[in-house]
């Protein structure tokens, strides 16, 4: 079944070494970089500087890209696309097509758009790759995020495959006694409600027995919690999270500055 | 002064009108292994989740008489400090397995860091559990991807690591072969050899009749029949109200009529109906 639930790659890296929140607020420092920094050539120099050094420093790399191949490329062309096309700026028309008009204004600014979702998929990736999800709840909760928070989050994580995986049970159990998952939408739609029943309520009974299972295990202890990997958090972390933040501020600060 | 001690315990469900269990009296001595059998809906998961804290502090519903445990009384006890004491594996193996975690040796440590326990000691604790239930080989794996039964097992041992003094299992082997079987019914005698007081709801007569010192019989809520195994598990009330018997104390029966069993008692195990047959 599903050996694999979540992106985490086990690997003994610089980058798997690193802090997870320090991962996370680098993963944000790029985001904000590539969105907000006043200057053209932002989102393409974090490519070259930052996404593909840090996919080699992760030993990632193959992974990576192969993820960012199948998942990131056509997002970021076809936003591509939709915003060359439709955004009705400038007047430097170097194609047309019918009604449309593609100029090289808004061939830049197309260019650019799909280079920040680049780069903000890519900052997501390589931090799903590198970091273990219970790390990183482990790690929260230390500081502070409430336990029972961290537990939806991780487990809903989890649970999503297995949601899927019992729908199409259910619909391949109704479709075995005649219900039509085939015809025309408005049918199905209709047809669909049979489904809801046993996923829905069946899954009520589940939390119910879920919520004594953990309850059983101490989940809701009032002894501060140990974890069983080590979390590391060296000074290095620290000062790297301090940057990183500072340059989110610097690069909102003269975002807004300039406007 | 008994380990366990339920006083005319009765409890109703919220929304029900007949009560799930009624007029209980069950004292289990420390170290004890009693086996509780019953048809379905006796009440048998009520009376675990009734020892295991969950009656009524999740359930909630009507509830009359004591829960006593390790001269503690659950009434007077919160959920959380209840379950240090009590642990409590049940029948769904699935809907056990926390979720939070991505391999087997981290679902087993996930009490163990719930209460605060040392990250080396807890390494120790999950190692040791895991070879005792003998799953060391799955500590790897996703809890997700294990068979029912292996399930079972990665329950079972979430609940011993965190060492309780009284363990409850609802139907812990219900998805296993019988070697699996036998392998937890021993796991489990040797936890009572080493003082762990243990409940545990079962329907396979023959390891029951091996392993447990005692044997209660539910049926509508209520203790219909308690005694050593060889007693209840022979006995003609259980037979003709509907509990299950094993085969060989069934063959032994119809013998017995023909005249072929010789002896005063009837068998529940193999060996005792080889013995009867020489
Ligand atoms: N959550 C609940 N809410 C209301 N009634 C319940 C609930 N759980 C069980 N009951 C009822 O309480 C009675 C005892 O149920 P219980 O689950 O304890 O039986 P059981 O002996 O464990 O049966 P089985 O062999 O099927 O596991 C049944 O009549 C059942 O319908
Ligand atoms: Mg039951």
């Amino acid at each position: 079944m599903h050996e694999r639930l979540s992106f985490h790659i086990k690997r003994d890296s610089v980058l798997h070494r690193l802090n997870p929140l320090t991962k996370l607020v680098l993963t944000l420092a790029l985001i904000f970089l590539a969105f907000t920094f006043p200057w053209y050539w932002m989102p393409h120099l974090l490519i070259l500087i930052a996404v593909i050094p840090l996919s080699l420093l992760g030993k990632v790399f193959r992974e990576f890209w192969l993820t960012a191949l199948k998942l990131i490329l056509p997002a970021a062309g076809f936003l591509f696309l939709m915003q060359a096309f439709f955004q009705p700026i400038g007047t430097d028309v170097i194609f047309k097509f019918y009604f449309l008009d593609i100029t090289s204004e808004s061939l830049m600014f197309a260019f650019k758009n799909a280079m920040r979702v680049f780069v903000m998929v890519s900052a997501f990736t390589l931090f799903l790759l590198t970091t273990h999800p219970s790390e990183l709840m482990s790690d929260l909760t230390r500081r502070g995020l409430p336990g029972q928070f961290a537990y939806v989050i991780i487990s809903t994580l989890q649970i999503i495959p297995q949601m899927q995986a019992k729908a199409q049970t259910i619909i391949s159990a109704q479709r075995s006694r005649g219900l039509d998952t085939e015809s025309t939408f408005f049918k199905r739609a209709g047809s669909v409600l049979p489904l809801v029943g046993p996923l829905v309520f069946g899954s009520l009974v589940e939390v119910e027995e879920r919520a004594i299972a953990i309850e059983a295990r101490g989940f809701t202890s009032k002894h501060a919690k140990t974890s069983l990997h080590e979390i590391p958090d060296s000074d290095f972390d620290k000062i790297l999270r301090w940057i990183l933040f500072a340059l989110i501020v610097f690069s909102i600060g003269l975002n807004l500055w300039l406007s | 002064m008994a380990f366990v001690n339920l006083q005319n315990l009765a409890y109703k469900y919220p929304l029900t009108k007949t009560n799930a269990l009624e007029n209980i009296n069950l004292q289990v001595r420390e170290g004890e292994f009693v086996a509780v059998i019953g048809p379905n809906g006796a009440g048998k998961s009520t009376l675990c989740y009734a020892l295991a804290g969950f009656v009524p502090h999740f359930f909630k519903g009507e509830i009359s008489g004591e829960i006593e445990v390790d001269g503690r009384k659950s009434g007077e006890s919160t959920l959380d400090e209840w379950v240090l004491n009590v642990g409590l594996a049940f029948q769904n193996p699935f809907n056990q397995i926390s979720g939070a975690k991505y391999t087997v040796f981290e679902e087993i440590a996930f009490g163990l860091e719930n209460i605060g326990v040392p990250r080396d000691e807890m390494k120790t604790r999950v190692e040791e559990a895991m070879s005792l239930t003998g799953i060391s080989d799955l500590a790897d794996r996703s809890p997700y991807s294990l068979s029912g039964g292996q399930q079972q097992r990665v329950a079972l041992t979430s609940i011993l690591v965190m060492r309780p003094r009284l363990l409850v299992l609802d139907e812990p082997t219900s998805q296993m072969d019988p070697i699996g079987t036998r392998e937890v019914f021993g796991v489990v005698r040797r936890m009572a050899e080493e003082g762990m007081t243990v409940v545990m709801v079962e329907h396979k007569m023959e390891w029951i009749a091996h392993f447990a010192d005692r044997v209660i019989a539910l049926k509508e809520g209520q203790i219909f029949l308690e005694g050593t195994p060889g007693d209840v598990l022979t006995s003609d009330v259980l037979i003709e109200n509907g509990f299950g018997i094993s085969r060989y104390t069934s063959v032994a029966r119809e013998a017995k009529k023909q005249g072929l069993w010789k002896k005063e008692k009837l068998p529940v195990t193999l060996d005792e109906a080889v013995e009867g047959f020489k």
